[in-house]
């Protein structure tokens, strides 16, 4: 449990982590001799405070940079690496050397807003750190069929048309429809699967793939499940409702599926089952995928926000 | 098979039709006394006709002496298997990179052959130098970006009796001349351009005919000739230790060389076997591959004017490799004799020779080495020892961010060479980029021989690449892209003026060789990216566990 859930300062974030205590220990030795000399405490407009104040500035804009850097990703500019550590590690320091700064007083109204949003954006951060920590290894472990995030949608739609096939293969025609790239598969793709043997008889003759059609009533057994209930849950596997979307339920619905079906159509079954699988991964990896990048919804409007009011307020600041 | 009553019709070893060697010849037809065995037409064969194309009656072709000796009953059972085309002045007969299943034998009038894909490779340059200058990907020739080991510096092999030089791929065909003949009878897509210079009459001829009368030995004598004439001399000299050879020694070995034909799978040479002849390869590819306790690894595949047998030869020893004609194979077979006495009075040559040696075998041993370390059966089935460089992508680092593959598309000009996705193996993704395959796919079919590889196994895309995509097909992976640029060529149609055009050139993954470090890795923010070389990055991973 400890390997899998610990944080991992590996040596490449030791170097980071380090310089960044030494000059968190420093920073406040600094502020703690000024603040017990100083007549009302620490202020934003001393010359620590504004010293503290232009430090914790730097620290925000070169954390911000790193959406520039990405954009340039050729640029032999430092290692992506090395600007994520710089944002990580600077970007938490800017919190306290701001706090610093103002002398734990959150002031008026455009600076209570700011260190608000600094709050929330290095709080969003470090859980964006966490989840990019931690969320990988779940995907990892739990999206076996992982797919590219933009092609879920293609391969949800090709696993649909690979189910409407099976079932039609040991049903007949679904009377479902069919997409245009589908209907070219079938043109041709049917008779190529054929695979050709050689009869004792002495010619050698096209066989056709062995596939057992079912009597009316299984197929009415096997067409009621599939289109009541397995293809809506193909066709919206996000959906709640379905028993096929949790992997315990799915399974006991196709064990029982199983016990009536004839032994003919227990390979599609199986066909069946590994499709709903397979779905369900993909939901679980559109989930995971909105984990680890929707929190930078909320960070980076947020950190940018806090940019332009930094410098709106450093500008009315120093000049009024 | 069989007698009498039980007797029944079957194909090499009782395999059905479809999949045997039978080519429709028509022959046992011809031979059968009682003319029980006829033909029925299920899928007419014919080349399409126009205006300018003229079918024939047998008796008709059968004046004609290349057609001396061919059975007139297969000529009448192939009508439309072979027209008579006439071609124009500045008309074109055929284009480098279509694909086509003919050939063109030409009986009167002189056509001119060439390349007008520009000889260049894809180049990327730019942003090492500063922050502000964009990588762009442009066109180089040779003398503008020189590369280690580049090969074939005199002559670009094509698929005609002659081969075109680096310089000025033009060269002239004239009436006895037979080209496509690797398009016929391999599909690969045509290596040239062929423009009619004066009226030009030819045959063009489908798979059937050709077979049929390259196993005819008037017709089979000319087509020798002609490459005796006037490739042969260049494929020797392509041989880096002949390149010294005396011009009678040369006119000697033009006389006495044998041409060989294998068919497809057959194997030419095996390893283990005494050495005996060191071979050209005239048309077709060769594979040559070595086999080990676990498999077989394959070490090259050789096309036109490669040439392979020498290192058995020199040690008067035993095959190292096992040599086996991937499709329809011509060699050129230079005896034991002839090479002995070549050795005996030349004696760069064997200099050459044991240079070369020397170099094979350490590069054999290191690979044996490699091998055995490694349980590699386990790795086979998902070909990932058949890689020399692997993006691995660390999936408990990656955060699926696409960085990785944002900078690649950057560093070619938006074309990505990189697809993150591919086999899993434990907790890493072998992302689809070039492998370097030790069994380069790749290479096979290039109608141009511009796909291959330098000695230290990286593969390399020639000047002379035709963009005709057959690689990008081949290759197993999805690797290989067609990168297109705009060009400025000779209009064909309009002698004297040129047209801008879009001509494709194949690229893969290179490494950022430009860049000092590929930009994948570069640009991972978390450190999940990296290029490995699959033998120590496995054993490492295997030694691990072994040892637990």
């Amino acid at each position: 449990m400890q390997g899998a859930c610990a944080v991992r300062i590996d040596k490449k974030q030791r170097g980071w982590a380090v310089a960044s205590l030494v000059i968190f220990a420093v920073f406040t030795a600094w502020y703690s001799a000024y603040a017990v000399h100083a007549p009302s405490g620490g202020w934003g407009g001393s010359a620590l405070g504004l010293t503290f104040g232009a430090i914790g500035f730097a620290f925000m804009v070169f954390a911000a940079l790193l959406g520039a850097r990405k954009r340039v990703p050729v640029w032999r500019i430092g290692r992506a690496q090395a600007w994520m550590r710089g944002h990580l590690w600077l970007g938490l320091l800017s919190l306290p050397v701001i706090l610093f700064h103002g002398g734990f007083h959150f002031g008026g109204t455009l600076t209570s807003i700011l260190m608000w949003l600094l709050i929330i954006t290095v709080v969003s951060g470090v859980l964006g750190a966490a989840l990019q920590h931690y969320v990988p290894r779940v995907m990892t472990t739990d999206v076996k069929l992982e797919t590219i995030y933009d092609e879920i949608g293609n391969v949800q739609k090709l696993l649909r048309e690979e189910a409407d096939r099976g079932v039609e293969s040991i049903c007949g025609p679904l009377g479902v429809g069919k997409s245009a790239s589908e209907e070219v598969l079938r043109a041709g793709g049917l008779s190529a699967a054929r695979s050709m043997s050689i009869v004792s008889s002495g010619g050698a003759v096209a066989a056709a793939a062995e596939t057992v059609m079912l009597t009316e009533e299984e197929c009415a057994f096997l067409r009621k499940f599939y289109l009541g209930e397995m293809r809506p849950f193909l066709e919206r596997p996000r959906q709640r409702r379905s028993r096929l979307g949790d992997a315990d339920k799915a399974h006991g619905a196709f064990s029982g599926l199983r016990t009536v079906m004839p032994q003919s159509a227990q390979a599609t079954l199986e066909d069946l089952e590994d499709i709903c699988d397979e779905a369900r991964q993909l939901v679980r990896q559109e989930q995971l995928h909105h984990l680890l990048h929707g929190w930078l919804l909320v960070h980076i409007p947020l950190s940018l926000t806090l940019i332009l009011l930094g410098a709106v307020h450093a500008v009315m600041a120093l000049r009024y | 098979m069989g007698k009498g009553y039980s007797a029944r019709i079957a194909f090499d070893l009782n395999a059905p039709m479809g999949d045997s060697t039978c080519i429709s010849c028509g022959e046992c037809m011809v031979s059968c006394p009682t003319g029980a065995l006829t033909n029925k037409t299920v899928v007419g064969t014919s080349i399409t006709a126009g205006p300018d194309a003229q079918g024939f009656e047998a008796e008709e072709l059968l004046q004609l002496p290349v057609f001396k000796g061919i059975s007139g009953t297969f000529l009448e059972l192939n009508r439309g298997a072979i027209v008579k085309r006439r071609f124009q002045p500045g008309e074109i007969i055929c284009r480098e990179g279509e694909f086509g299943s003919t050939a063109f034998y030409i009986l009167e009038g002189k056509a001119r052959v060439s390349l007008s894909a520009p000889i260049a490779h894809v180049k990327t340059q730019g942003g090492a130098k500063g922050l502000f200058k964009k990588l762009t990907s442009t066109l180089a020739a040779r003398d503008a970006d020189v590369r280690s080991e580049e090969t074939r510096d005199r002559t670009i092999p094509i698929d005609a009796s002659v081969d075109l030089a680096y310089g000025n791929p033009v060269a002239e065909l004239g009436p006895g001349d037979l080209f496509g003949e690797m398009t016929c009878m391999n599909f690969y897509p045509r290596s040239a351009t062929v423009l009619a210079d004066t009226d030009v009459v030819a045959f063009e001829m489908l798979r059937n005919v050709l077979d049929i009368m390259m196993k005819n030995k008037s017709f089979r004598a000319q087509i020798d000739q002609n490459y005796r004439q006037r490739a042969l001399e260049n494929h020797l000299r392509g041989v880096p230790m002949f390149a010294d050879l005396s011009p009678d020694f040369i006119e000697h070995l033009k006389g006495s060389v044998e041409l060989q034909r294998f068919a497809p799978g057959q194997v030419i040479a095996r390893q283990g076997d005494a050495a005996k002849n060191f071979y050209l390869v005239r048309i077709g590819f060769v594979k040559i591959s070595e086999t080990y306790a676990g498999g077989e690894l394959v070490l090259a595949y050789l096309s036109r004017g490669d040439y392979f047998g020498e290192i058995g030869l020199l040690a008067g020893g035993v095959r190292t490799a096992t040599c086996t004609a991937l499709d329809h194979v011509e060699v050129v077979r230079i005896s034991d004799d002839d090479f002995r006495n070549m050795v005996k009075r030349f004696p760069s040559v064997r200099q050459g020779l044991e240079v070369v040696a020397a170099e094979r075998g350490a590069q054999n041993q290191q690979r044996m080495q490699t091998v055995r370390s490694v349980p590699i059966d386990q790795f086979l089935s998902q070909g990932l020892m058949q890689a020399q460089s692997l993006l691995i992508l660390d999936l408990q680092n990656c955060t699926r961010c696409d960085a990785c593959v944002n900078a690649c598309a950057d560093a070619h000009d938006g074309i990505t060479r990189l697809v993150r996705e591919g086999l899993r193996f434990e907790q890493y993704l072998v992302a689809t980029s070039c492998r370097q395959c030790r069994d380069p796919l790749c290479m096979v079919g290039c109608p141009v021989g511009s796909i291959r590889r330098r000695n230290s196994l990286e593969v390399i895309i020639e000047d002379w690449c035709i963009g005709c995509g057959l690689c990008a097909r081949n290759c197993p992976y999805g690797n290989i892209n067609l990168h297109p640029f705009e060009v400025m060529v000779e209009d064909l149609e309009r002698p004297g003026r040129k047209k801008a055009v879009v001509k494709q050139k194949a690229t893969s993954c290179d490494l950022c060789t430009h860049l000092k470090e590929p930009s994948c890795v570069y640009a991972c923010p978390h450190d999940a990216a990296h290029r490995v070389d699959p033998r120590t990055f496995f054993s490492e991973m295997l030694g691990g566990g072994a040892a637990k």
